[in-house]
């Protein structure tokens, strides 16, 4: 009796999607070229270069597809085996909040609890060390940006900074 | 006659206290980014490219400047110590370098880095002094197909020499020209791709896309898997090399400054592949090619003078024709940008004194890095004691504050998270970033050429191929597109490619 047929595992899994991607991307520059208007060879318009270049990322993309999927490679999940990836959403996150946070509580009142996040949350940091060097960098940094290049920077809603 | 006079003028300028002191802060700060491993030259030029903006536009390049040629040093130190590269020029000097730290040589190492340097360097800077007002007389014939197609052959030959796949670093390169081109059309004033945003009318910012590309992916890449450092924990003596060593060194010198400078030159080239070649040259031509990776001399200083050489020579094709070679030349043309200034042939008649300052800065700077390598390599080694936890958040907050002060505005904070992110799943991908980052400040240049060239032949396509100089370029970028299709010449490229990354 023959043996079951195990579905083909999914060829160059990150490659086939992030070929997916920027081939909706290109499409998307060569549709802005169009509504931009390409001109004509002799008085090219504003979507002239945006229109050829993104039919040119269109066929780069379609080559990398095929590259995928003839040759294979890796799938998502095994671009990130044993990574901390946890690490690396937290960082991001703790970013955006920060770009949030940045013009409401100003640069003093946002920096700090972003250094200390980064110094413990990471790869933590003893409190000892991590206090005086989230306090003293952004201190001291502020105040050279400030004062001393009189860089302005935000001073959020509260006014400190 | 006049090259002197010009070489004064230049002295005059680059030695008042101000210049002094911006060409030393670039040094030491571009020898600190390239001991330190996880922020590259790239990211600190971008980073310190608001800060420069307070000066004059002298002051500011030749900081700037220094940042990078500074780096370049700086880079061999953490090659050799840990065997961890601090910018992607030092990669092959860890072969040899580390090799010879373990057996006690890190000081004849260390001090032949800094030596080959600084003798390549300075060549470098002596024949750029020759060659750039000879080039510049030349570039002023150029027309707009010439320009055109002189930018395709380059990014033609990074898309080539960059590690992976072609199509995919052929794709980055036009992704990177689309983002430039974000904005207000220079001739139309249409606004173009920006979503009805007002901050994208102006374009997007180079600052945040470097910083996001390189410092934040870079960092994002690291946090995932901890930093392993095998730091040589003996003490530093005898860094001058004994006779030996020098007598070793003197042809791979001579030989690496010589092929570091003439590949740092052309389109595309850099330090990266001048220190690679230079490596595999000396190990072709050496009696015991088995010594090579075991700690031999030759590997060292044959790389070392090849990657200091190649970043003089990487300022001809800018200050010639405007043309930025690599990604670190393209931030410094945007710095030249936003100081008002366009570097190209007429710079050195419109501005003498800011084209021959600079020129002089750097070789003023040589000076300053070997007096700040030498003595100072034991301070260096220390720093690298800083664990990657502390280091990185002081990184991030570098980065935000650089980001911010460039336009002081949230939004391109958020760019460069943005660009942080891509930046990581590109790295996952095998993306690279290097063609973006070049094609994004080419993007605008050559669009404008493109259109004057087409508009001045009312349409004929054969003004590309008719001019000379265009038909060799296109020609030359024609056969590097193909090349990766023939077996043989793509293991060739596969040998050379390089992550310029770093």
């Amino acid at each position: 009796m023959a043996a079951p047929r195990v579905p083909a595992a999914p060829r160059g899994g990150a490659d086939v999607w992030a070929g997916l991607f920027w081939l909706a991307v290109s499409l998307g520059v060569v549709w802005a070229g169009r509504d931009l208007g390409i001109g004509e060879v002799a008085a090219p318009g504003s979507g002239f270069l945006l229109f050829w270049a993104g039919l040119m990322m269109s066929g780069f993309s379609l080559a990398i597809l095929w590259t995928a999927v003839t040759a294979g490679g890796p799938g998502l999940a095994a671009l990130w085996a044993g990574a901390r990836w946890q690490k690396v959403v937290l960082t991001v996150a703790s970013l955006a909040a920060y770009a949030a946070l940045l013009d409401r509580l100003g640069f003093l009142l946002a920096t700090i609890p972003l250094m200390l996040v980064l110094l413990r949350g990471i790869d933590p940091v003893r409190w000892r060390i991590a206090l005086p060097v989230a306090a003293l960098s952004t201190v001291g940094l502020w105040w050279v940006l400030k004062r001393l290049l009189l860089i302005q920077l935000p001073a959020g809603a509260f006014g400190i900074g | 006659m006049e090259s002197l006079a010009n070489v004064a003028l230049g002295f005059e300028a680059a030695l008042q206290p101000v210049n002094l002191l911006a060409c030393f802060v670039g040094v030491f700060i571009g020898t600190l980014v390239g001991v330190l491993p996880g922020i590259g030259p790239v990211s600190a030029m971008s980073l310190l490219l608001p800060i420069t903006l307070t000066g004059s536009p002298a002051t500011g390049i030749i900081m700037m400047a220094g940042i990078y040629y500074g780096s370049m040093y700086g880079g061999s130190t953490t090659s050799i110590l840990v065997n961890i590269p601090g910018e992607a020029a030092s990669v092959v000097t860890c072969l040899d370098g580390h090799q010879m730290a373990k057996q006690g040589r890190a000081g004849p190492a260390l001090g032949i880095a800094a030596l080959g340097s600084f003798v390549a360097g300075t060549f470098a800077l002596v024949a750029l002094m020759l060659v750039a007002p000879t080039l510049a007389g030349w570039a002023v014939a150029f027309g707009p197909a010439d320009y055109f197609s002189l930018m395709v052959l380059a990014l033609t030959v990074l898309t080539f020499l960059t590690q992976g796949s072609m199509p995919k670093a052929l794709l980055m390169a036009g992704v990177g020209a689309v983002l430039g081109l974000i904005g207000l059309d220079s001739i139309t004033a249409q606004p173009r791709l920006t979503f009805d945003r007002l901050e994208l009318y102006d374009g997007i910012g180079l600052v945040p896309v470097v910083m996001g590309l390189f410092g934040i992916a870079e960092i994002l890449h690291n946090l995932e898997r901890p930093l392993a450092r095998d730091i040589v924990q003996a003490r530093l003596t005898q860094l001058w090399p004994g006779r030996a060593d020098w007598k070793a060194s003197a042809g791979p010198m001579a030989r690496g400054t010589l092929l570091g400078f003439f590949l740092g030159i052309l389109p595309g080239g850099g330090a990266v592949i001048a220190s690679f070649a230079s490596y595999a040259l000396e190990k072709r031509l050496s009696p015991h090619p088995e010594r090579f990776g075991r700690g031999a001399i030759e590997g060292v200083a044959g790389p070392e003078a090849a990657n200091n050489a190649a970043a003089g020579g990487a300022f001809i094709p800018l200050m010639t024709l405007g043309i930025p070679p690599n990604v670190v030349m393209a931030l410094l043309l945007g710095a030249f940008v936003i100081h008002g200034l366009q570097p190209g042939p007429l710079l050195m008649t419109q501005n003498p004194a800011l084209f021959w300052a600079i020129i002089v800065s750097m070789y003023l700077g040589n000076i300053m890095l070997l007096v700040l390598n030498l003595p100072l390599v034991g301070l260096w080694a220390q720093l690298l004691r800083v664990p990657y936890n502390v280091l990185f958040p002081l990184i991030v907050l570098l980065s935000i504050v650089g980001v911010y002060c460039s336009s002081n505005n949230v939004f391109d904070v958020y760019v460069m998270i943005g660009f942080g992110i891509l930046g990581y799943l590109m790295r996952k991908t095998g993306y690279e970033p290097a063609p973006l980052v070049l094609a994004f400040v080419l993007g605008p240049l050559l669009e404008n050429n493109l259109r004057k060239a087409l508009i001045l032949s009312q349409g004929d396509l054969s003004t590309f191929v008719s001019r000379p100089i265009s038909a060799v370029c296109l020609a030359f970028a024609a056969l590097l597109l193909i090349a990766p299709l023939l077996p043989s010449l793509r293991r060739k490229r596969d040998a050379v490619a390089l992550d310029e990354s770093a």
